[in-house]
């Protein structure tokens, strides 16, 4: 506490220290040819001269200022800058461009510096956002202006952004990814909600069922996913080859049917789990008083016991759904389609701005889905809502 | 009115209760105490079929309690507990229409009914009717754990240490909160503590339990002077029952008509305890108290003499 109002705040102070130096020390763009040959990198300075290079430490020293003597009116100065230098990064990279891709077939690359920037640039604003207590909603509205920067940037002057590119050939077959992705994303988590719950509730009822389903369920996690889907291979070919309408379905040893079978029983211990415990964790005075009222058996669990376990079981639908969207591209190796699909491509053709095209979006979608089942906990807390 | 007759909880082998009988009269304030794993709290659940009983007969209103769906005899009784208990995702207000809510009765009259208990309370409607419990002191929320309780006038109230996790200062204010509205609502209540000074303060029907057993029960006057055995007596705590029975008596028992001599200068209500009067004197270095009317008019006086007067001479 006494660090808010005397001393520096040491957080602020580092970040933005560390973002300096590897803002000025590290290759913020590389270029490269055409798309296989690996880039020469380029640091600020050899982008915009040394001159230019100190005017773009200006705001970084600013921010280590600001955060000398830290009071809330200047913390939201901080955040106001931090905002700024984020929605700079794309016009940074525009620059690049103009100046370093003289041919059209200049491929613009975004470097390490430019990376660890945005990393610690994002750090920053968790950090303000915490010291200043801003609601949820105010933290993403602070994300809208860099992203309408990046939007803009790329329309108009982006146009040799490696990146960009490997998007551009592949538009139609990159919808069509994150669709196949978040589907088997969608109904792995739905069939597992359903498994899942369904589990814990039998679980309650007989205890020989949690020690066996738990134990289960343990061991599943632990087999490596690539391995489950080489376990599942055979038996599901067979059953394809034998079962006409599994075969029709389209279920064979490769696609989506093993990926879906192995998202499932990985989601299911995080789902199970969850909802077991929060089931079990509702404070038994509240039960002892909701029976003694008068309530029945249907009504305690309707009325009390499922709202009171709400929020930790959309934790659990959290868990899981953010690890389903990392293993689903893994799925992608059994021809399951899905935004792996550009990662694996990516790699077999060393082509790293071809993995990016496959592992940004993926991340997005889980910081997206983290964010929004995260708020909806918020809501749903026993009076929360105030 | 509620009748348990050679009742017997057994969990397994262990035996909870053991072949108690106990009768408790319609508009009695009946005390369990005892220490704790005694059987009193198992007594108080096997009243609303939390707990069934393993022998014997439990009746209401000369029904076995076996008669009725154990959801409908509940709703006929309150039920308050130690940690209030009250849903942490509901208000208040809601909270108080639990019941009356099970019973289905219409919106307005659950409204009103709401409205009225935490006037009964001293709940003020704008500033707790849309609180949630967390947001409450301790204090606070047994109140509302009291209301909820009499929410559908039920004429059973079972009350299980509900003041057990308050303060001393909280707890004792509302013990005498529930005394002025037993007086007005006579009830059948079913109180179970641990608190010997409790038990006194509350109890018209004061049941000692021990090891599954009633050892003792009655007036509690009746108990603090006459223990039935060394554990009675332990409980009342020795040497500290001189004060524990000052404390049941009023004033108004013990004083005489104001004499011939000057009134003294220290007072004393006639309501108040004997107790209290000690400790006025005490504190004033006063050997006699003026003793006043609720009005403050002098209607006696209490002499240090008069005060510690053998029994024998009530």
């Amino acid at each position: 506490m006494r660090q808010d109002t005397a001393g520096p705040n040491v957080v602020l102070l580092t970040l933005s220290l560390v973002a300096l130096a590897a803002w000025l020390g590290l290759d913020t763009v590389s270029v490269a040819a055409n798309r296989i040959v690996p880039g020469t990198g380029y640091r600020v300075a050899e982008v915009i001269g040394i001159s230019g290079a100190l005017v773009t430490c200006v705001p970084w020293l600013a921010l280590a200022g600001l955060a000398w003597r830290p009071t809330p009116r200047r913390l939201a100065l901080g955040l106001a800058l931090v905002v700024l230098m984020l929605s700079a990064l794309p016009v940074w990279l525009s620059l690049s461009a103009v100046t370093l891709a003289d041919s059209a077939q200049a491929r613009l690359g975004i470097g390490a510096g430019i990376w660890v920037a945005l990393f610690l640039l994002l750090l920053l604003m968790i950090e303000l956002r915490t010291r200043l207590v801003l609601s949820r909603p105010i933290g993403w509205a602070l994300l809208l202006p860099p992203v309408a920067s990046a939007g803009l940037c790329l329309a108009l002057w982006l146009e040799p952004l490696a990146l960009w590119q490997e998007y551009r050939s592949r538009s139609g077959q990159f919808l069509g990814a994150v669709g196949e992705h978040l589907l088997l994303v969608g109904v792995a988590v739905g069939t597992s909600l359903v498994l899942g719950v369904v589990l814990a509730l039998a679980m309650r009822r007989w205890p020989g069922v949690q020690k066996a389903g738990f134990g289960v369920l343990n061991f599943l996690q632990t087999i490596p996913s690539i391995a489950l889907f080489g376990l599942l291979l055979a038996p599901l070919a067979w059953l394809s080859a034998h079962v006409d309408w599994l075969a029709a379905l389209g279920v064979s040893g490769i696609g989506w049917a093993p990926a879906l079978l192995a998202l499932v029983g990985y989601s299911l211990l995080p789902m199970v789990r969850n909802t077991f415990v929060a089931l079990e964790a509702v404070d038994p005075g509240v039960i002892d008083a909701a029976r003694g009222m008068g309530m029945s058996r249907g009504q305690v669990f309707r009325q009390v016991r499922l709202p009171l376990a709400l929020p930790v079981i959309l934790e659990g639908i959290r868990i899981t759904t953010v690890q389903a969207i990392g293993l689903t591209a893994v799925a992608a190796l059994i021809g399951a389609g899905g935004l792996g699909t550009f990662i694996f491509q990516g790699l077999g053709q060393a082509a790293m701005d071809l993995v990016l095209l496959g592992a940004l979006p993926i991340l997005v979608l889980a910081l997206l889905v983290d964010a929004l089942l995260g708020a909806l906990t918020d809501i749903l807390r026993p009076g929360g809502a105030e | 009115m509620i009748d348990l007759i050679h009742v017997t909880k057994r969990f397994g082998v262990a035996t909870a209760v053991d072949d108690i009988s106990l009768s408790v009269a319609q508009g009695e304030l009946c005390v369990l105490v005892g220490t704790s794993g005694c059987g009193k709290s198992t007594t108080l659940r096997m009243i609303n079929r939390l707990i069934e009983h393993s022998e014997g007969e439990i009746h209401i209103d000369g029904q076995q309690i076996r008669r009725f769906r154990q959801e409908t005899l509940r709703r006929r009784m309150g039920y308050a507990i130690q940690s209030t208990g009250l849903f942490p995702h509901w208000t208040v207000a809601r909270n108080i229409g639990l019941v009356p809510r099970l019973l289905k009765w219409p919106a307005a009259r659950i409204q009103a009914r709401v409205e009225e208990l935490m006037a009964l309370l001293g709940l003020s409607m704008e500033e707790f009717a849309h609180k949630y419990p967390h947001q409450l002191s301790g204090g606070q929320a047994q109140r509302v754990g009291v209301a909820r309780a009499l929410a559908a006038d039920p004429d059973i109230l079972l009350m299980d240490e509900p003041f057990g996790a308050l303060d001393p200062i909280t707890r004792e204010s509302l013990q005498d909160e529930l005394r002025e509205l037993q007086a007005r609502l006579h009830k059948t209540i079913v109180f179970v503590t641990h608190d010997m000074d409790e038990a006194l303060r509350l109890a018209d029907h004061l049941v000692v339990m021990h090891q599954g057993r009633i050892v003792q029960q009655g007036w509690p006057l009746e108990l603090l002077r006459e223990p039935a055995d060394g554990f009675v007596e332990s409980l009342f705590g020795g040497e500290d029952r001189g004060l524990k029975e000052a404390a049941l008596l009023p004033v108004s028992q013990r004083m005489q008509p104001l004499g011939h001599d000057l009134p003294a200068r220290e007072r004393i209500g006639q309501q108040a305890s004997l107790r209290e009067a000690l400790s006025v004197m005490l504190w004033r270095h006063a050997e006699r108290l003026t003793v006043v009317d609720d009005d403050g008019q002098p209607v006696g006086e209490l002499s240090l003499r008069r005060l510690v007067g053998a029994r024998r001479d009530d």
